[in-house]
């Protein structure tokens, strides 16, 4: 090992190497607290980067400086640090002519035809294409609430960078995929906001206000149909998804009891952002769920679901795969799900305990976990040292290119985690990432300003201004049209949907307020230098140590060290001082591009 | 111009279009590559020709909107509201008829080029999403089996594990795919499927640790991940480069011009896997229009596909395969939707296949206690119908753990 080193004198991977040799390997599976004579800088970086999003050397020295109990209790029970975050700054795209929004753009028409006016918008009294305001501001919501949602998860990825709570933004995203619902069908930024701080707000705190809160909560509502459920009609969807996937998993339940427990649902619904309940609707007769029966609401048939044992092992269970490792032992399983359970499921208990374990930190915890693509990008701009999520590349395109979009999980299972995260195409697309974020494209285009081409918007947008008649200026340019869709999309003689997507989309960009488009504010040169290296194989090894959790090959590390010295043309850090940055970003690419990199 | 193809948010941008052409110019450059495979493309291709297509409809279609038991009436009994009337059909015979967006199912059924086997479904079913599509990936309901059963086929039938045999086109691997000697080729858009790297960072980008030994399993699969991408991507961008057709996919192209650029460039591909994503046929409200919208763009997409193989010469050696993890609900619910089900139709399609109708229809008057079709075919009968009647593999019998009896589809 080298003398310079990231801060005040240790590498992370060389830690990682001794630190853990000693009697760690008999740690797996056991609960016991770990001992302050184990608690070493190697450790608080693991802890940070599972119970966070990654460390800098600075936090890390900072952890590692306290007891373990200490730094844990830091983490978990996070409330009482101040954190003075801005919030989300609304665009004022929503307006409440919009409510209630109609579920397709026929059923928006279909409307106007019937009654005049939808969507705070009138028909036209004569002319050609009446509904065509209707269609447009249908467009124009549709867009407008996706752009404000990309919006949002610039937000809540920028205080994943720079909060001093971690673990409240760790959980928030944990319980985002757990509680999965999509903007494409919420389609209201307002509810998917709403819903963020909800998980914010009680992530750690009791599992059951968490589930009756999200019961209850108008994104949930309408991202599974609540609003169908009704007396003498149940939808099975929310109640299957309630039992299958919030609280018990398969195999634990029957068909019947979920036919019942749909019941006990009906009639909860949402108006605009609140939540109700229609007492005309709701089937007050008794039900049978898991072998109880009563005149159960959807509060009593949670309870009688947190009564059933398997519940908190579920949870807890899924809570120690997220965190810690994949494949989890049914005795664990169980002591973890008492855990819970004994807590009166308090979350908070259960994060320390499994935090604080021997097991945690026990080699097959270590350096084993896929970092899935929000946990990546966020812990390499925070290893980067930047201040704020760059605009180039964009935060959304690339999060979405690695498989997890904030705000749009692919089902209502969530995202599958793990291996899955990690395909051919995914792992050289985690890369580009970084290659994008060193040497950002000088092509970028902002996707929140340039429509790409989302039925053909940019050819309607020119060949209107050139004058075409709006039927010519729609027509699709694909060479052979022989398929129904194609030529089915525009038969509607009172609107014209491409036109209404064109404006839609015009209307959006004016009330949308534009993300902030700064590339990475990175200073590799400066960091290096700040840790005192002299030359090449030292800044490789800080730049190793600072961002790869898991220990390279000796080989690896030299052949990268020889790469830097070769383009620095020079191994001496001094001599190439005024054009070091660039050298340094392929190598910090190379890095960060080894397949190593993706285990945290 | 390129189908457009968009299942998810992001379509093209003028910013793709430019990156490709920068790609396409930088590839020639590399390693004199694309030569060398080319000739071990030619050698594998003499060994068989023969392909198979797997489309899966995620969601759970509905199979009774999709190909309607028009000549029954307890179809309409069961389905007062969501039910297609027999003057919207696309009729094939006086018994069924397909939804009225299908026009390309229907030439293909008229054809004699599409398969529909009836009843397809397993014992104790699962309403499960998640569950049921499980089963159908591994083919082994209820048991926990942890490869897929393509990849397990492709195990079987190139013991030699090829570079690049199964490819499977989405955004995450597949558990069908899953296999314990192959490594599918997985990737979304072959655009991107190709690494960034300045060029004096391509020996190091390029260069993969052996894992064989390595302790950490999650280092060891990511080794192995990152060996199959050294092999395809550079392939996969340059097919999807030269791929240019005139033949319209529809507006959502199921990926199948991706399929179709690869088979076209000669990878030795022999198993490909696509779907239709994110649960889309989960139509539990408001079915009716969305259902014929989802309907016509699997309709032309295939449609447009079997046309273009033909152009491409090879339409001989390609069938397709279409499921979905379970049929729905036979009586419609209140909201104009239907739920989880069970039996469903599958479809094989192509030129090899023998077209018309396998198996027996579910009695629609004869529901079990939960109103749900009885399921008279195991699906496995189809898995090994392709197996051996298709990819000529006789030992179904070990791939499927258990006895599955054979439908006469191919020639």
């Amino acid at each position: 090992m080298t003398r310079c080193s990231p801060v005040r004198g240790f590498g992370l991977a060389a830690l990682l190497l001794s630190g853990f040799a000693v009697n760690a390997a008999e740690w797996a599976g056991d609960l016991t607290p770990i001992g302050t004579q184990d608690w070493n800088a190697a450790r608080a970086a693991h802890l940070l980067e599972r119970a966070g999003f990654g460390g800098t050397p600075e936090e890390i020295a900072l952890y590692a400086a306290m007891t373990p109990q200490a730094a844990v209790r830091r983490l978990v029970y996070h409330k009482t640090i101040p954190n003075d975050l801005p919030a989300f700054d609304d665009s004022g795209a929503h307006d409440p002519g919009l409510e209630p929004f109609p579920p397709s753009r026929p059923a928006a028409t279909d409307l106007a035809k019937k009654t005049g006016e939808s969507l705070g918008v009138k028909v036209k009294p004569a002319g050609n294409r009446r509904l065509q305001p209707v269609a447009d501001r249908f467009f124009y919501w549709l867009r407008a609430s996706r752009l404000e949602t990309h919006r949002l998860a610039y937000w809540w990825a920028n205080r994943m960078l720079v909060t001093r709570r971690p673990l409240e933004e760790k959980m928030a995203l944990f319980w985002h995929g757990h509680f999965a619902t999509n903007e494409e069908k919420v389609r209201d930024y307002r509810k998917m906001l709403k819903q963020l701080e909800l998980f914010q707000d009680k992530g750690t705190g009791s599992f059951r206000e968490l589930l009756i809160s999200v019961a209850q909560d108008p994104a949930m509502l309408a991202f599974l149909d609540a609003a169908v459920n009704v007396k003498g009609a149940p939808n099975e969807n929310f109640a299957r998804e309630i039992m299958e996937l919030f609280t018990m998993g398969v195999g634990n339940y029957t068909e019947t009891d979920i036919r019942e427990a749909a019941r006990a649902f009906t009639g909860w619904n949402f108006v605009d952002l609140n939540f109700v309940i229609s007492p005309d609707k709701h089937d007050s007769m008794v039900k049978t769920v898991l072998g109880r029966s009563g005149n159960f609401d959807g509060v009593a048939v949670i309870d009688v679901i947190l009564a059933h044992p398997v519940t908190a092992e579920y949870i807890a269970g899924k809570i120690y795969r997220h965190f810690v490792r994949e494949d989890i032992s049914p005795e664990l399983r169980k002591a973890l799900g008492a855990k819970l359970r004994d807590a009166n499921y308090q979350i908070a208990p259960l994060l320390e305990t499994i935090f604080l374990s021997r097991e945690f930190y026990s080699p097959a915890s270590i350096g084993t976990r896929i970092k899935p693509p929000v946990e990546l990008v966020v812990s390499t701009y925070r290893k980067m040292g930047l201040k704020e999520i760059p605009g180039v590349p964009d935060f959304n395109e690339v999060t979405e290119m690695l498989g997890q979009i904030l705000f749009y999980p692919p089902t209502v299972a969530g995202w599958a985690h793990g291996r899955s995260w990690i395909t051919p195409g995914l792992l050289l697309a985690r890369g580009n990432f970084v290659y994008d974020t060193v040497f950002p494209d000088i092509n970028f285009l902002p996707p929140d300003r340039y429509p790409g081409n989302d039925y053909q918007i940019a050819a309607v947008s020119e060949k209107l201004a050139m004058g075409l008649d709006v039927t010519t200026a729609t027509k699709p340019d694909a060479k052979e049209m022989t398929s129904i869709s194609m030529q089915m999309a525009d038969r509607d003689e009172d609107f014209n949907t491409r036109l209404a997507s064109y404006r839609g989309w015009q209307m959006a960009i004016q009330k949308v307020k534009p993300i902030p488009r700064a590339t990475a504010q990175l200073d590799l040169a400066g960091m290096v230098r700040a840790a005192g290296c002299r030359n090449a194989q030292q800044a490789v090894d800080v730049l190793l140590a600072r961002f790869v959790s898991v220990p390279v090959e000796a080989g690896t590390r030299a052949r990268i060290g020889k790469f830097l010295e070769s383009e620095l043309g020079t191994g001496d850090l001094s001599a190439a001082g005024t054009f070091l940055e660039e050298p340094l970003r392929s190598t910090l690419h190379l890095i960060l591009s080894l397949p190593e990199y993706q285990l945290g | 111009m390129k189908p457009t193809i968009h299942l998810s948010t992001k379509s093209w941008t003028r910013r793709d279009v430019l990156r490709a052409c920068l790609c396409g110019a930088g590839a020639g450059a590399l390693n004199g590559m694309p030569l060398v495979f080319s000739r071990a493309l030619a050698a594998d291709a003499t060994a068989s020709n023969r392909i198979l297509v797997v489309l899966e409809l995620s969601g759970g279609n509905d199979g009774l909107n999709t190909l309607v038991p028009h000549g029954d009436d307890a179809y309409y009994r069961h389905r007062p509201r969501i039910g297609i009337r027999p003057d919207k059909l696309r009729r094939i015979d006086e018994r069924f008829g397909f939804n009225p967006g299908m026009a390309g199912f229907e030439g293909l059924y008229k054809d004699g080029r599409m398969a529909v086997v009836h009843g397809c479904g397993y014992a104790q079913p699962s309403f499960s999403h998640f569950t049921s599509m499980a089963y159908w990936h591994t083919g082994a309901p209820n048991s926990g089996e942890e490869t897929g059963w393509v990849g397990r086929l492709a195990d079987a039938i190139d013991t030699q594990a090829t570079p690049n045999f199964i490819v499977n086109i989405d955004e995450a691997q597949s558990l069908a795919v899953s296999a314990r000697n192959h490594v599918p080729v997985v990737f979304d858009d072959p655009e991107r499927f190709g690494r960034k790297g300045l060029y004096q960072t391509r020996p190091l980008l390029d260069q993969v640790s052996d894992a064989t030994h390595d302790a950490n399993p999650s280092r060891r699969y990511l080794l192995e991940v990152a060996k199959s991408a050294r092999a395809a991507s550079q392939l996969v961008r340059d097919a999807w480069a030269k791929y240019k057709t005139p033949v319209d996919y529809g507006i959502v192209a199921v990926d199948l011009p991706k399929i179709a650029s690869l088979i076209a460039a000669g990878m030795p591909t022999r198993l490909y896997y696509t779907s239709y994503r994110h649960n889309a046929f989960d139509t539990h409200v408001q079915q009716p229009d969305l259902h014929q919208r989802l309907l016509t763009y699997v309709s032309d997409a295939v449609a447009g596909f079997m046309k273009d193989l033909q152009r491409i010469g090879r339409a001989d050696d390609v069938v397709m395969l279409v499921f979905s993890e379970f049929g729905r609900r036979v009586p419609e619910n209140t909201s104009l939707g239907t739920d989880h089900g069970t039996a469903n139709h599958m479809y094989l399609i192509g030129k090899p296949v023998k077209g018309g109708h396998y198996g027996t229809p579910p009695k629609l008057d004869a529901l079990d206690e939960g109103d749900n079709l009885v399921f008279t075919t195991d699906f496995r009968r189809v898995y090994a119908s392709v197996i051996d009647g298709w990819l000529g593999y006789g030992d179904t019998r070990k791939l499927l753990s258990g006895n599955f009896q054979t439908f006469p589809i191919f020639g």
